[in-house]
Formats: C-alpha cells, sequence, structure tokens
C-alpha cells in the first residue's frame, strides 16, 4: 500500500452557499410568512367580534373601571359634565348597544380612549386644554365612533393574539425576534389608521347632529399641535391621526355629506367653572 | 422610533460583521492551503497500528487544538436557519476551518518535536458554553487533533514512499 499524501478537498464539507443569499431566501420567507399570520390575526379577530354581542362584552367588562382622580369620596364634577355630554351625543346615535361611563384620568397627557364594555377615559389635561364644547364634542363623538366600529375589541383581541404569535414563532428564533415585533406593529399601525377614519366619519355625523354644523371638527388637534403641544401631545399623537391630513380629511369629508362648515359655538364654561 | 434605530444598529453590525468575517475566513483558508502544502511531506493516517517494516526509534503524543467562534452576521442568518431547518451552511467554513487548523497544528507540533509522522490521529470537537442562563449558550467550538508522532531510524519519509515492505 502507498502512502499518498494530499491536501484537504475544500469542495467536500463547505457548501458553495452564499450567506447573503441565505439571509435574504430565509428573511424575505419569514417577513411574508408574518405579514400572512398577521393579517389573518386581524381577520378572525374581526370575525370573532362580530360574534360577541355588545351586552355580553359590557357584563365582562363591568369591572373595568379606571379610577377618578382626587377624592375618592367626592367624585370629580368634570365627570358628570362629560358624562352628560357623551349621553347627547349618544342619542344621535340610534340604538346604541352601550351604557357608556366616563372617567377622568388625572394626568398632564392630552388623551381620550375607548376600551371595552363602553368606558371611556378622557385626561384632565385634555379637558384643561378645551376651548369650546364643540371641540370636546368631536373628540368624544370619534370615541363613540371606536365603539361602532367596535375597534376597542379588535384593538385588545389583535394585541393580545400579536403578543402570543410573537412569543410563540419568534421566541425559537432569537435574531428573527426583532424583525417580527416591527413587522406586527407596523401592521397593526395600518389598520389603526383606517379605524382611526371610521370613528372621525362617526364622530364627524354625531357633531352635525348635535350643533346643527362641524364647525371645530378635528381644530382642537391643529391647534394643540400648532401651539406646541409638545410631549403632552406624544401620547395621543401616538395612538391617533397627524392632525394636518385629518383636519383636510374632515373637510372633504363634511362638504360630501352637506354638513355647514360654520355655525355658533358653545362655550365651555359649564366645566371649567366646576372644576375643583 | 426605538425599534428603527435598533434596527439600524444591527444592520451595521451585521454589515460589518460579514466584511470583516469574510476577510478572516478567506485569509485563513488562504493561511491553511500553504501550511498544509509545506506539511505534505509528513505522512499522517487514522491507522492505530505502524505499518508493516517501520522501525520507529522513538513515539510521543502530538496534540493541536483551535478554539473558534462565528461572527454576528453568520449566528444571525443562522437564527432564521434555525427556525425554517436544514443544513446550517453558513457554519460549514467555520467547522472545516477549525478541523485544518487543529490538524496542521498537530502536525506543527509533531515536526517541532522532531517526528516524521503521525499515526492513530483523532478529531475531537467540543464546544464553549456561555456561562449562567443565557439564552444563545455556544460561543465558540473547540477542535482538537491529537494522534501518536513517531521517529523512524531511515530517515527523511518522502511523499510517496512505499510504506509496506
Amino acid at each position: 500500500m502507498r502512502y499518498e499524501p494530499r491536501v484537504p478537498d475544500e469542495s467536500v464539507n463547505v457548501s458553495d452557499v452564499s450567506p447573503v443569499r441565505e439571509l435574504g431566501r430565509l428573511a424575505g420567507s419569514l417577513l411574508a410568512g408574518l405579514v400572512v399570520l398577521g393579517i389573518l390575526i386581524a381577520f378572525s379577530v374581526d370575525i370573532a367580534v362580530r360574534l360577541i354581542p355588545p351586552d355580553f362584552e359590557t357584563r365582562a367588562f363591568a369591572d373595568l373601571q379606571f379610577a377618578d382622580s382626587g377624592d375618592p369620596g367626592r367624585p370629580d364634577p368634570r365627570r358628570a359634565s362629560v358624562q352628560g355630554l357623551v349621553a347627547r351625543l349618544a342619542a344621535h346615535w340610534k340604538g346604541a348597544p352601550y351604557a357608556f361611563r366616563v372617567s377622568i384620568s388625572d394626568s398632564p397627557e392630552l388623551n381620550a380612549g375607548a376600551f371595552p364594555g363602553g368606558a371611556i377615559m378622557v385626561t384632565s389635561g385634555l379637558l384643561a386644554e378645551v376651548k369650546s364644547e364643540n371641540e370636546l364634542a368631536f373628540v368624544l363623538g370619534h370615541e363613540l365612533g371606536h365603539f361602532q366600529g367596535r375597534h376597542h375589541l379588535r384593538r385588545l383581541g389583535r394585541s393580545v393574539l400579536y403578543g402570543l404569535a410573537a412569543s410563540a414563532v419568534l421566541g425559537q428564533a432569537g435574531s428573527a425576534a426583532q424583525t417580527g415585533s416591527l413587522v406586527t406593529s407596523l401592521t397593526e399601525r395600518g389598520f389603526d389608521r383606517s379605524q382611526e377614519e371610521e370613528a372621525d366619519s362617526l364622530g364627524l355625523d354625531l357633531l352635525n347632529a348635535e350643533y346643527g354644523h362641524v364647525q371645530e371638527a378635528g381644530a382642537f388637534f391643529a391647534r394643540i399641535s400648532e401651539s406646541g403641544g409638545g410631549a403632552r401631545f406624544l401620547a395621543y399623537l401616538s395612538t391617533h391621526p397627524a392632525p394636518a391630513d385629518r383636519a383636510l380629511r374632515l373637510v372633504r369629508l363634511a362638504k360630501s355629506r352637506g354638513y355647514a362648515p360654520r355655525g355658533t359655538l358653545t362655550p365651555y364654561a359649564l366645566v371649567t367653572a366646576e372644576r375643583p | 422610533m426605538d425599534a428603527l434605530i435598533g434596527l439600524g444598529l444591527t444592520a451595521i453590525l451585521l454589515i460589518a460583521t460579514f466584511i470583516i468575517g469574510q476577510k478572516g475566513e478567506r485569509d485563513h483558508f488562504e493561511d491553511l492551503r500553504r501550511r498544509e502544502a509545506r506539511l505534505r511531506v509528513m505522512p499522517v493516517t487514522t491507522f492505530e497500528t505502524l505499518p508493516t517494516g517501520w522501525e520507529p526509534t522513538g513515539s510521543g503524543i502530538v496534540t493541536g487544538s483551535v478554539v473558534m467562534s462565528a461572527d454576528y452576521f453568520k449566528r444571525f442568518v443562522a437564527g432564521f436557519r434555525k427556525f425554517f431547518g436544514g443544513r446550517l451552511t453558513m457554519y460549514e467554513p467555520l467547522l472545516d476551518r477549525a478541523r485544518r487548523e487543529a490538524v496542521v497544528r498537530m502536525l506543527e507540533d509533531a515536526q517541532k518535536k522532531g517526528f516524521d509522522a503521525v499515526i492513530n490521529v483523532r478529531i475531537e470537537g467540543s464546544r464553549i458554553n456561555r456561562s449562567g442562563t443565557e439564552k444563545d449558550g455556544v460561543v465558540a467550538v473547540e477542535m482538537l487533533a491529537y494522534g501518536t508522532g513517531i521517529k523512524r531510524a531511515r530517515k527523511p519519509v518522502t511523499p510517496g514512499t512505499p510504506k509496506a515492505a
């Protein structure tokens, strides 16, 4: 037997696969899969939400209470006044399936939100910036619009399922997790925008029904963003559309529905006078 | 915004480690080829016993070991591959380099000790783990090549010399 000295054959144990192409293929298919999964979740949540009757939702979330600010023994007088305005607006929404409950959150931030079971949260910071009742009415009408589209439930369902999916699917692929969370947040934001426009649409209808004109629809947001509401306004902006686009869209919507763009404004003295 | 900054940092890291990693890999393969060609004069076998006719005048253990790690880019790509399953081709050059480097170091050890050949060569791999409970446990692999260095009476052994009489 002869001994034949050889140098190693480099083509045997090392595959000729470009790692860059490998990354492109793998990351591409993972992203595509995530987008499909995100859309599937969104659709199945929408279907599930349609199957949940509002009265069941109200009972299920009856315990959901946002504590009013200040002394618990002395209810915030602003709450009753905002609650009254909500009731007047909701009266124009025939067959509203919720008994709306308003709570005032004592926070310098400017924000408002719709929560399961008919709970509406308004921050005291937002109330302090309001200049007329019409402004506040549009903000509240917008939140009522979220209830009409049942966005609060959809958002809740989606965020729960996205969270579950992210931890189940991406938890196994360490490096992929970051990319995945970005995709889910982008998808979610995209869906949010259409929900916001739906909510604005009802807000506008309610505003017109209550006051006979739609002056100050969206004016609040435009004014706050122009006056540099700054960091306190960030919370609202992160969950609502950009003020300029929004005001433009509202003007167009009002024109197409034949709503009067100008009218007398109702002062917002009632609430401010009673502020503790 | 935070997510975008994080993604940008990741992208910079990926590009940097890809360029550095590829260059290191190319240079290492080149270096291996050069040293392997030089060491061709030394017979190296996996047989446990001496070929007949060899009259050893001395023997001893020779070892070569190397610890190597994959770069961030490859670990990133491997993260995706591990999700879908399949061959981790991005780790293949790393392990090939480690095996060959270990063998070359073993032969250099043998040369330094004055041996003419190495028999009963074995290659073993082991991983070096991160301490603690961190998720991505393996940080590096160690490759160890060892064998029995043989000093022959009739020397030097030239390539292509018949081993058996």
